[in-house]
């Protein structure tokens, strides 16, 4: 026999005797002795060969495929008559994994971290329309048509200009005015709209959280108080906050938050653009206008608003780098506590 | 609003002791925020976020007047009156009364106009504010509107002629062509100031066709204050901003024109040389008379929440201007025409508190309200508690886009389209949730992210009749296998002692390519539900979420032992050396081959954030496989 054949037949029965498997056994079988096997192959190549040798060369394939089917019988007895002890681990039978566990979206991990803070105070958790008229969305809130500051928000209209998807969640806040009582404490989380081109860092949805509190003598001491809560309760013991004068339409006195930069420590940098600082939404005494709109009595009741965006605080704390992703098909989470 | 320090620090002298960023501070506190400090060779430039409601702080006088309680008194140049010397009165007709409060105008003529460099300090200032210097008499106008915050405007008469008419546009002109050459279509509402026979200048920006130029000898300037909606809704059609604009389209005071324009002549005359040519043409119909406020000091300290003596409110509404008169146990308060904001008693408790300092209010005290009654809707305890099941039946969250594209329309009878979408890809508010789950298994598919079971709680939106828009909270979840899928409804279910048969919910499952998914509408569903099955419990495990930017590459590997092996053991091992590579690992098989007496283990590996070539050089490395 040809020394390479020879080399072909050790290899072969080297392999098959390997196999421990009845289905890779039938694999290795068709690779051998299949329509398109390596055995056929070599049959092929009998038009190559000397006429002188090609009988011997056809004697000596016959013989090596003959060698390979009893090889191939014997190991087949081997695998089915005594095939791999299967063993199980605890419970599971052929596979193992670490439990499934499930996930809340970084959103709503936010918005549950402040709705426990403010349920432990009392606050209760509300909600509103996100098609919204322009009463409640401008209207109510003290800003009447051609007022300024509505070019502050693009807004994107179902039918213009009365109705639109909400621009802020003062909108809900105008609607609790109006159907509720006082006194009320109240927090809701909503989803916002604006006509705003996306890109890496704006979207035309972003999320809100907003604060309403209505009762007797409500005062800047109170709502400054809530803020800070807050702040701590999002970004630790440490953070510090300073209250400034600011303008909205629906609060008078205005107050602006603002964040030390957590990142320079109020010296400038480029994430504060050099202002050491970062404004953090908007709050204020409620204005009289929007409580008397809603039927309640301004000389009678006070209340304070807040309201921040959740996208930017839950981007830095989730580490994610794309507003869009918020919103988009690639956030995933490990699907094992692992 | 740009601030240079140097010269705020002229027009209050107890500056000089103090430095930028402590005046900027306290700027901030006042409510102007403080955006930017920069430095200059021998100054520093102040950068103010100014609020659509402070038109009047949008210039150097505006922000001294607004430092003056605290850093007073103002140091204002001299304001000489303007010469009478020609008693020809000037060809001006205001056409369009409404939107023109106040003007004033002159003939200048004989003068010499110069080079910007001839007025260096001037040009400084320009400069710092991002004004290019043109010319002697450009540059003075410019310089007055930072200066007194309110905009003027000069026509070379040779070129416009001696008549103007403040008028809107009313289909007259086609078009405009602005001092850079750049042609404008005005509106009809347009407001304009044209000669009878051509277009000189929108009520904010100036025109090619009567500019300044440097052989300019004989100019008509005047300042004016419009309807601040006019300028507003001119600019925002025309799509033009300017630093005039900016300023005419809020409230500015009437009644800084005279201080101003006398300013604005006396620096002309005496920089270009020349004489007035004509009479003070002055357009100031009667307005309302601003009214008297009753004010409680008492309330300042009920408002801030900590005492604020009276004699300190009274001191302060006085120091910026406001005429305060006693009335019984009140007073009555009038505030200054510069201060067209304030209208309200709350106005005025905003003005000393703010001056007071909002960084003297505690902030360590929670609010001390008695508890309130809880009015929490159940449907928001309803998506609170479902979303804790279904994450503990191991579901992910996602959140989608309501807007949605005309495949995914589910009832174009009830379909709601939005008229102005950021993305005219996607008009329509979605009517089921379903399609963006479809869209999310697409995208994990992408991601190679097999296997996932998800849901989100959200709007539907949909029109039972045109005009009656309507909005529901609802649940979908789909799950990889339909069999599971239907273990988890009816457990779901079962939570809320529900049977699937008796739900009076609409619920769809729906089918698509073999993948399942539930939808129930959630405002339906929370009639049927006990209030006792509802639970308020916000409380969650920390975790992170993984923005995925490339696939996840799964590989096997085969690790034989002599004895049998704890396989949580195993999968914990290779947690810990994979770390944050690993997105996944499991054990597929355990055999025992009888022939080697080993037992063999086979895991399968998913890698994160690594390319194939990466992901299968650390498999190699980490199994021996190599």
């Amino acid at each position: 026999m040809d020394q390479s054949l020879k080399q072909f037949t050790k290899t072969a029965l080297a392999k098959i005797s390997q196999v421990k498997n009845n289905s890779k056994l039938e694999k290795l079988r068709i690779q051998f002795l299949g329509r398109k096997g390596k055995i056929n192959q070599l049959f092929s190549q009998i038009k190559n060969i000397p006429p002188e040798k090609r009988k011997e060369y056809g004697q000596n394939l016959n013989s090596l495929k003959k060698k390979l089917e009893i090889a191939f019988k014997k190991q087949a007895k081997i695998t089915k008559t005594s095939p791999l002890e299967k063993i199980s681990p605890p419970k599971i039978s052929r596979s193992y994994s670490l439990a499934k566990i499930g996930h809340l979206h970084p959103i709503s991990l936010t918005e549950r971290k402040l709705n426990q803070l403010f349920s432990h105070l009392g606050f209760s958790i509300y909600d509103g329309p996100e098609i919204e008229t322009d009463k409640f969305c401008f209207e109510n809130l003290n800003v009447p048509l051609n007022h300024p500051a509505r070019e502050m928000q693009d807004s994107i209209y179902i039918q213009e200009p009365q109705v639109l998807l909400r621009t802020q969640t003062s909108s809900i806040e105008a609607r609790l005015l109006s159907l509720e009582k006082p006194p009320f404490k109240v927090v809701f989380p909503g989803r916002v709209y604006r006509n705003e081109k996306v890109n890496k860092s704006n979207h035309f949805i972003f999320h809100q959280y907003q604060a309403v509190v209505v009762g007797k003598n409500i005062n800047l001491k109170d709502l400054f108080g809530c803020i800070d809560l807050m702040f701590k309760t999002l970004y630790g013991p440490k953070v510090v906050v300073r209250y400034r004068n600011k303008y909205y339409p629906e609060v008078e006195p205005g107050v602006g938050p603002d964040m030390q930069c957590f990142s320079c420590h109020g010296h400038g940098c480029p994430l504060c653009k050099g202002a050491g600082w970062i404004e953090m939404g908007g709050a204020g005494i409620i204005h009289p206008n929007v409580l008397a709109k809603a039927g309640i009595n301004p000389q009678k009741w006070r209340g304070f608003a807040f309201g921040m965006g959740l996208d930017r605080w839950t981007m830095a704390n989730y580490s994610i780098k794309d507003i869009r992703t918020l919103l988009g098909g690639n956030l995933a989470y490990k699907p094992n506590q692992i | 609003m740009k601030i240079v320090y140097s010269q705020l620090q002229r027009l209050l002298p107890s500056l000089k002791n103090l430095g930028p960023k402590q005046i900027a501070d306290r700027l901030t506190y006042l409510g102007h925020f403080n955006d930017s400090l920069t430095k200059t060779k021998n100054d520093t430039i102040i950068g103010l976020e100014i609020r659509q409601n402070r038109g009047d702080c949008l210039s150097y006088y505006g922000i001294a007047r607004e430092l003056s309680p605290l850093f007073g008194p103002l140091n204002l140049p001299e304001i000489k009156t303007i010469p009478s010397i020609s008693k020809t009165p000037l060809d001006i007709s205001i056409n369009s009364p409404d939107n023109v409060y106040r003007l004033q105008a002159i003939r200048l003529s004989g003068l010499k106009n110069k080079d910007s460099s001839s007025l260096p300090q001037i040009k400084k200032i320009l400069l710092a504010h991002d004004i290019r210097p043109i010319n002697a008499i450009v540059d003075i106008t410019n310089y007055i509107m930072l200066f007194w915050g309110i905009p003027c405007h000069a026509f070379d008469t040779k070129k416009s002629g001696l008549s103007l008419i403040w008028e809107q546009n009313r289909n007259k002109y086609s078009s405009f062509t602005t001092l850079d050459g750049s042609h404008l279509k005005p509106e009809p509402e347009t407001l304009m100031v044209n000669s009878p026979k051509q277009a000189l200048s929108l009520s904010f920006l100036g025109g090619q066709s009567s500019a300044i130029q440097k052989n300019s000898t004989d100019i008509i300037i005047e300042m004016a204050v419009y309807h601040p909606s006019r300028v507003r809704q001119d600019s925002r059609f025309l799509k033009i901003s300017t630093e005039a604009g900016i300023r005419l389209d809020k409230f500015l005071d009437p009644e800084l024109i005279p201080p101003a324009f006398s300013s604005l002549v006396y620096l002309i005359l005496k920089h270009c040389g020349g004489q007035v040519n004509s009479q003070l043409f002055s357009y100031y119909p009667p307005i309302k008379k601003t009214q008297k406020i009753l004010f409680r000091p008492q309330l300042v300290s009920s408002f801030a929440g900590i005492n604020i003596p009276t004699p300190f409110c009274l001191t302060i509404l006085k120091k910026i201007g406001c005429l305060v008169e006693k009335n019984k146990k009140a007073y009555l308060v009038t505030p200054p025409s510069l201060r067209p904001d304030i209208r309200l008693e709350e106005d005025l408790i905003e003005e000393v508190i703010r001056y007071f300092g909002y960084e003297k209010i505690p902030t360590n005290e929670v609010l001390s309200q008695k508890d309130s009654p809880d009015i929490t809707p159940s449907l928001v305890s309803l998506i609170c508690t479902l979303q804790n099941i279904l994450t503990s039946f191991g579901y992910d969250e996602i959140r989608s886009w309501p807007l949605v594209n005309q495949k995914m329309i589910v009832d174009p009878k009830t379909v709601i389209y939005t008229q102005n979408s950021i993305n005219s890809k996607y008009p329509a508010l979605r009517q089921s949730i379903i399609p963006s789950l479809i869209n999310q298994k697409k995208q994990y598919s992408r991601f190679k992210l097999e296997n996932q079971q998800f849901f989100e709680i959200g709007k539907i939106y949909y029109q039972e009749k045109k005009g009656d828009y309507q909005e529901k909270y609802s649940l979908a979840f789909h799950h990889p296998n339909s069999v599971q899928l239907q273990k988890n409804l009816d457990k779901l279910l079962a939570y809320f002692h529900l049977n699937q048969d008796l739900l009076m919910n609409p619920l769809l499952l729906s089918k698509q390519k073999n993948d399942s998914y539930v939808e129930i509408i959630l405002d339906n569903l929370v009639h049927q539900i006990s209030p006792q099955d509802l639970c308020l419990d916000f409380s969650t495990k920390k975790y992170t979420a993984y923005e995925l930017e490339r696939q996840i590459i799964t590989l096997d590997a085969n690790l034989n032992f002599k004895s049998k092996k704890d396989p949580k053991k195993i999968l914990k091992k290779y947690v810990k050396i994979l770390k944050d590579k690993l997105w996944q690992i499991k054990i597929t098989d355990i055999y025992f081959d009888q022939k080697t007496q080993k037992y063999r283990y086979t895991l399968q590996v998913s890698y994160f954030a690594l390319n194939d070539k990466s992901a299968k050089k650390l498999h190699l490395k980490t199994f021996n496989l190599g």
